[in-house]
């Protein structure tokens, strides 16, 4: 465990409460922050998605001594909420005890603050974050959580809960402060979603942090009955991102869709997983990514769809693209589909390739120069996941910034 | 009038040494309907693609030029006489296009996510904006420029797609226009280029597009395959209004006699085995239809 050392500067029983005490954070929490401490060292870094002679990132080669600075988290966050839904500062919830009861129910039951080195370490060190409560049949629209980052390291928590029949779409974003230091930078983020009976959640994501940025993020949900988790996961910045999306379909005839975007262009690095497990029956899954990569820039994909045992009448479907703009850059994708259940109906695919030639010549003989058409093409092959995005903000700015990055 | 003029054209597959074309002349001016016709692999489609600049051809030997006069550019009072003759071989495939060479595809393209009416615009206002670029010289520093290096330097957002000389509303009209002229659905307006079309929408809309950039000369690859009778009808109306209304002239690459019934040709060239082989008037299409191509090859190959 050479790795382990490097997060013991600094970061200990002390650090973890101080940083408890500091918010004056209840005993639940305080013990599961010192849990994850404990475990930090004995546990794994994060799956990374492996393809037939490759280990496309190495999160162990982080230097997270310099990276992982436990007081220096500032950030600026601000909130816009629909006033149906409840939306509070994570902190802000632990003072209310209604509130404070729905956090410390959900609190780690859908990402295990154990399941990996920096799920670990994101829970013993996290100081800000959301908790969005939607009662029972509220139909609320355009929550918007806006996070700027300006300190050395970032740790945040998000939890989304809603009650049968509620309704709610979200946009969550990160971006980095102008003023922030030009060092490397480390965020760390955790969304847990337990979407309730016949209830429907998008959750989607703007991850726009400048190119000195490691960004480290989990996101996982799990359905009741009838239940809908939609994903919308956008991922432009940051030096390195890895980034894991998934849905635990745990209600009968509950459904999920994961849309994913990404554009990595100089030397970023993109290892993005999509997952979905099936696990009762007449349950759907839709999985569907798009990016692009420019320059050196490379980009991995997993998506994985698990049909359970006892999934009967099982859909599900997953398709990724990714377009690759120069000779230099380097994209791989690896759908995945385990099937226990032979009543599924399911497909799968992924494509990696370069602007076709002939949809170019078509172009550029309609008398469009060819770097327009290429720019033309490139917008047109993220719509279909940008019809996805129900929160205008979400869709607006990321085809502005894939707008930018063409021009 | 305007002239193409192909010379003794010789063309082969970039990558590789195949040869296709083996001297081909050719002579289409505007308000001409020539047919060329000929078997599969004679190099119909080769000609036309050679003609519109696909990078998948090298011209290896002869010349492809484009003759204009003055008046030839409705809304140009007067081309210049030194940009009156162009080496289209020396164009990209976009400043042919702007100068009114339009090819319609045998196979067009489906390009998902970009709407008819965005596509058409754009393409539009491209074509006049790179028009008066060559015939002027206009411009030089400014589009082209941030074009060519429309790299990842920080260049302020542009705002939504720009402007240029035809306005949305503007372009609107004029695509409601010609879409009633060809018969097609309004809705035709917000799908995705070709995305989901069937073969006949396809031609369809390549007539469409010609109706809208107007072209000088207009090569239309097998426009006639895949077309039922109704649509057949839509497309030859199409094609004689290009000539009729803008004075197009037309090279219509077909295998079949049946268009001809519709669009009635000047001038019928078929081909053989990369060249010119017979010329005639539109009598020699019906010859062709009764006696085959073996005739004709028989016929040239006495001769020779």
């Amino acid at each position: 465990m050479s790795g382990a050392t490097r997060f013991h500067a600094g970061i200990d029983v002390e650090t973890v409460e101080r940083i408890a005490e500091e918010r004056n954070e209840p005993k639940w929490l305080r013990a599961k922050r010192l849990d994850a401490l404990e475990a930090l060292s004995d546990l794994d870094y994060p799956d990374v998605i492996q393809t037939p002679g490759r280990t496309w990132t190495n999160l162990a080669d982080l230097d997270f001594e310099a990276l992982v600075e436990p007081f220096d988290q500032t950030e600026e966050k601000d909130w816009v909420a629909d006033d149906q839904a409840t939306v509070v500062p994570f902190h802000e919830a632990l003072n209310d005890a209604d509130l404070e009861a729905l956090v410390k129910e959900h609190f780690g039951s859908v990402v295990d603050p154990e399941e990996n080195r920096l799920t670990a370490l994101s829970t013993a060190l996290f100081t800000t974050g959301t908790v969005i409560y939607v009662p029972s049949n509220v139909d609320a629209e355009d929550v918007k959580i806006r996070t700027t980052m300006n300190g050395t390291s970032l740790f945040n928590y998000t939890l989304v809960v809603t009650d049968q029949n509620a309704s709610v779409t979200i946009l969550e974003r990160q971006d980095t402060g102008a003023d922030a230091a030009t060092e490397e930078r480390y965020y760390s983020g955790i969304v847990e979603a337990a979407v309730g009976e016949n209830a429907y959640v998008q959750y989607g994501s703007l991850q726009d942090f400048d190119q000195s940025t490691y960004n480290y993020t989990l996101k996982r949900g799990v359905t009741d009955t009838y239940a809908t988790l939609n994903w919308i996961e956008g991922n432009i910045g940051s030096q390195l991102t890895k980034t894991g999306v998934s849905t635990l379909l745990e209600g009968e005839s509950s459904e999920t869709k994961i849309v994913g975007a990404f554009f990595g262009h100089e030397d970023q690095h993109f290892d993005l997983d999509s997952k979905v497990w099936h696990r009762a029956e007449h349950t759907t899954a839709d999985l569907v990514t798009r990016g692009v990569i420019d320059d050196e820039a490379r980009s991995v994909y997993e998506g994985v769809q698990d049909v359970g045992r006892d999934a009967w009448d099982t859909s599900s479907y997953q398709r990724e693209n990714t377009l690759m703009l120069s000779d230099e850059s380097e994209a791989d994708a690896s759908p995945k589909l385990i099937i226990n259940n032979h009543d599924t109906e399911a497909s799968h695919s992924a494509t990696v390739g370069q602007i076709d030639q002939e949809d170019l010549f078509y172009m550029e003989g309609r008398a469009i120069p060819e770097q327009a058409a290429k720019n033309m093409l490139v917008e047109g092959f993220f719509v279909p996941v940008l019809e996805e995005v129900e929160v205008d903000e979400l869709r607006e700015d990321l085809e502005e910034r894939i707008h930018e990055r063409l021009h | 009038m305007a002239t193409i003029e192909l010379k003794n054209v010789h063309a082969e597959v970039a990558e590789g040494d195949e040869q296709i074309l083996h001297g081909v002349d050719l002579e289409v001016k505007s308000g001409e309907i020539h047919a060329l016709m000929g078997p599969n692999g004679s190099g119909k489609s080769t000609t036309s693609k050679v003609i519109a600049g696909h990078p998948a051809y090298d011209v290896t030997e002869g010349d492809i030029l484009l003759h204009l006069e003055a008046d030839d550019f409705d809304g140009i009072d007067e081309i210049p006489e030194s940009a009156r003759t162009w080496d289209l071989l020396e164009l990209e495939p976009n400043e042919r296009a702007a100068l009114g060479v339009f090819l319609a595809f045998q196979y067009p393209a489906e390009i998902e996510g970009v709407t008819m009416t965005n596509f058409l615009r754009t393409a539009l206002n491209a074509k006049l904006e790179e028009r008066d670029e060559l015939l002027f010289g206009e411009d030089e520093d400014e589009d082209e420029d941030d074009e060519a290096d429309a790299g990842y330097e920080t260049s302020p957002m542009e705002g939504p797609a720009d402007e240029g000389e035809v306005g949305v509303a503007e372009f609107q009209q004029l695509l409601s226009e010609k879409m009633e002229l060809l018969d097609m659905d309004a809705k035709f307006a917000q799908r995705y280029l070709n995305a989901g079309f069937s073969g006949g929408e396809k031609k369809q809309n390549e007539v469409l597009q010609a109706a809208i950039l107007e072209p000088t000369i207009a090569v239309l690859d097998e426009i006639d395959s895949g077309l039922d009778i109704d649509r057949l009808q839509d497309v030859a109306d199409g094609i004689n209004a290009l000539r009729d209304e803008q004075g197009t002239g037309v090279l219509q690459i077909t295998h079949y006699q049946r268009i001809l019934d519709y669009v009635e040709p000047d001038t019928v060239h078929i081909m053989l085995d990369g060249e010119i082989a017979m010329e005639g008037g539109p009598e020699l299409a019906e010859k062709l239809e009764d006696k085959g191509y073996d005739w004709v090859r028989e016929q040239v190959y006495n001769a020779a």
